[in-house]
């Protein structure tokens, strides 16, 4: 059974936006509004990141608890996800980013920590799945030989085994300018793991990579534990992934060519992302999970959330059945 | 419990801000977003006529093009006058000849869908009609009893919408204009931010004439005019010195209209017809349409649909 969610991250474009309780009333509510039964938080840091974590959460919202009874109050179900970057800095422990591609004890153990304090919180507020970058950047990650491959793949089956306790299934997410689209990392990490470490199909991002998120789906559907749904306006054929700080120079700025926004709405031309066939697909499959559209980086984000929340309800649920 | 949305709208394009009337893509884009969070329906400007015939043929073709987006229908729509004391004027009966023949051209247009009201404003601006007086009413009501005999002819209901803004806004006035009118002619439709501008309280006024209302603007004001800027010349919507939004979306937190009173009254008196939401100009002071659409209809299922099921099981 498809369950609908939409992602936080597009009504937080600049670290200094989206911090008053006012406006993640009218957030959720436009998600709520929208058709959409859930959403999925976008790890932070600091005190400009309200929903970031448990403590900022908490120090908002008194607790995590109290944070999710906000949420039902907006006329949605649950938070259905988190989104966590190991990468980020964490002010409130003072750590610089865990490494999960370091076999060192204490890197694996703050990894670990690190997911398990998230997954607590998740599970305390009804959601179940725990959305994780898998590797660096490519810029940043230049060697994929077998061993880092390995690495990671004990680094994220420790982290799918921790999370566990809490009822929360991992799902690595890989993005377009992920070092996993060297040397086709993603599928030797897939191949490298056990069926406890999930994987998420980000349609966008597969798309600017150059890859075919109904092929993968279908190939892998049942290692499949998580979706993020959106469309692409453009494919990275330049192999410009590979750029220094990615994140800003490809991801904001768009590369050589300025593409001014990667991801758009599901039925916003070009169609680079078929998504009624992708959840044709996932029907096909009996596909039972959390399907997030997302529109991250949307100038317009009430306008991409209402426009998405048309085309599911009208389009994509009834292909589900959901 | 239906909700029709009401037509303002701006967007940002690419040469700009952009109403949803641009181009057949930015219509689509409008009315889906309109038909995702929960609307029903639509009302309009009848003044829009001119760009459906353009790019829709006919207005029934563009009601087809609402239908497949998943909304019911044009439910109203808005006739949005050009006042002017030398030509069109209510309280002028000189201009009388030029309004009804305006209605008889505007009824045949729109002759080929089914509408439940057309919505006027049905004095000049304020300064225009002053000074207000019973005369000048009770001659701007007889027109509009005219007017309905057009409209009814039509199958459409004729319904008297009061800016602030117009010369029959307090509620003496009011009374005034409805005593005069015809029950089976001339409707009200009331707008419960600019009652509540005007100083006239929404629920007491719509208990009062509940059997002659028609339909609602479902709209929240921050403020109310305490200084006279009804009467400001050249315009007291978009130009006051006090006040540079007066309209927002229903739910605001920081809004004068008590929605929820107003919709157990509205429960109480067993009214089913259309429910419209509006918020024109929302967009002022950094406001934005979509978020607001989403929100008004955020607190139409959540908050006034609960309270009215509560009203109704009493």
């Amino acid at each position: 059974m498809i369950r609908w969610s939409y992602g936080i991250n597009q009504f937080k474009p600049q670290f200094d936006d989206f911090v008053r309780r006012r406006d993640h009333l009218r957030a959720l509510r436009v998600i709520s509004a929208s058709g959409f039964s859930a959403v999925e938080l976008n790890a932070g840091s600091g005190r400009w990141e309200p929903l970031g974590n448990p403590q900022q959460i908490a120090a908002n919202f008194g607790s995590v608890a109290a944070f999710g009874a906000f949420v039902r109050e907006q006329a949605l179900d649950t938070v259905s996800s988190w989104f966590w970057d190991p990468s980020i800095r964490l002010q409130e422990d003072l750590t610089h980013g865990d490494d999960a591609s370091s076999s060192s004890p204490d890197a694996r153990a703050a990894l670990v920590g690190h997911a398990r304090w998230f997954s607590s919180a998740l599970a305390e507020l009804g959601g179940d799945v725990l959305v994780a970058r898998p590797a660096a950047s490519a810029a940043q990650l230049a060697s994929l030989d077998d061993d880092v491959i390995e690495t990671l793949a004990e680094s994220w089956t420790a982290v799918a085994d921790a999370i566990a306790v809490d009822g929360v299934r991992l799902a690595l997410h890989f993005d377009f300018y992920s070092a996993l689209r060297r040397d086709d990392g993603l599928e030797r990490l897939l191949q490298a793991t056990d069926a406890r470490v999930g994987f998420a199909v980000d349609t966008a991002e597969f798309t600017i990579a150059g890859l075919d998120p109904v092929a993968f789906y279908r190939a892998h559907p049942d290692r499949v534990t998580h979706v993020h749904l959106k469309n692409a306006a453009a494919v990275d054929d330049l192999d410009e992934y590979t750029m220094p700080a990615p994140e800003f120079t490809l991801l904001r700025a768009g590369g050589s060519r300025a593409v001014p926004r990667w991801f758009t709405e599901l039925a916003t031309e070009p169609l680079l992302v078929d998504a009624p066939g992708f959840v044709r697909s996932l029907a096909e499959h009996d596909y039972d999970g959390w399907v997030v559209v997302e529109s991250d980086l949307t100038p317009h984000p009430p306008t991409s959330a209402m426009l998405n929340g048309w085309e599911v309800q009208h389009v994509l649920a009834p292909l589900a059945g959901s | 419990m239906k909700w029709s949305y009401m037509d303002h709208w701006r967007s940002q394009g690419p040469h700009g801000p952009i109403d949803q009337w641009e181009s057949r893509a930015t219509m689509d884009r409008f009315l889906k977003q309109v038909a995702a969070v929960g609307y029903d329906a639509i009302d309009t400007f009848d003044f829009r006529w001119y760009q459906i015939m353009g790019e829709y043929g006919s207005v029934a073709n563009y009601q087809e093009f609402v239908q497949e987006r998943g909304l019911d229908r044009i439910v109203n729509t808005f006739h949005a006058a050009d006042y002017d004391p030398r030509v069109y004027a209510p309280h002028i009966p000189e201009t009388h000849a030029n309004i009804l023949e305006d209605f008889r051209v505007t009824m045949d247009r729109w002759s080929g869908i089914r509408l439940d009201n057309i919505i006027v404003m049905p004095a000049t601006l304020y300064y225009d009609m002053e000074p207000v007086t019973d005369d000048k009413i009770k001659i701007t009501a007889e027109l509009w009893n005219k007017v309905g005999e057009i409209t009814n002819a039509a199958g459409v209901k004729l319904t008297c919408h009061h800016e602030f803004f117009c010369g029959i806004q307090s509620r003496a006035e009011l009374d005034t204009f409805y005593a005069a009118t015809d029950p089976a002619l001339v409707n009200l439709f009331v707008d419960t931010a600019q009652h509540c501008i005007a100083s006239v309280d929404p629920i007491e006024f719509y208990e009062a004439y509940a059997d002659r209302v028609s339909g609602f603007h479902f709209k929240d004001t921050r403020h109310q005019d305490l200084i006279g800027d009804f009467k400001r010349r050249p315009d007291s919507e978009i130009m006051s010195d006090t006040t540079a939004k007066w309209f927002y979306e229903m739910g605001d937190e920081d809004g004068l209209v008590d929605f929820e009173n107003f919709m157990r009254a509205v429960a109480r008196n067993g009214y089913d017809g259309y429910l419209s939401v509006e918020h024109d100009k929302a967009n002022k002071l950094g406001g934005d349409h979509a978020e607001s659409t989403a929100i008004a209809a955020w607190y139409a299922k959540n908050v006034l649909e609960r309270v009215a099921a509560e009203e109704v099981a009493r």
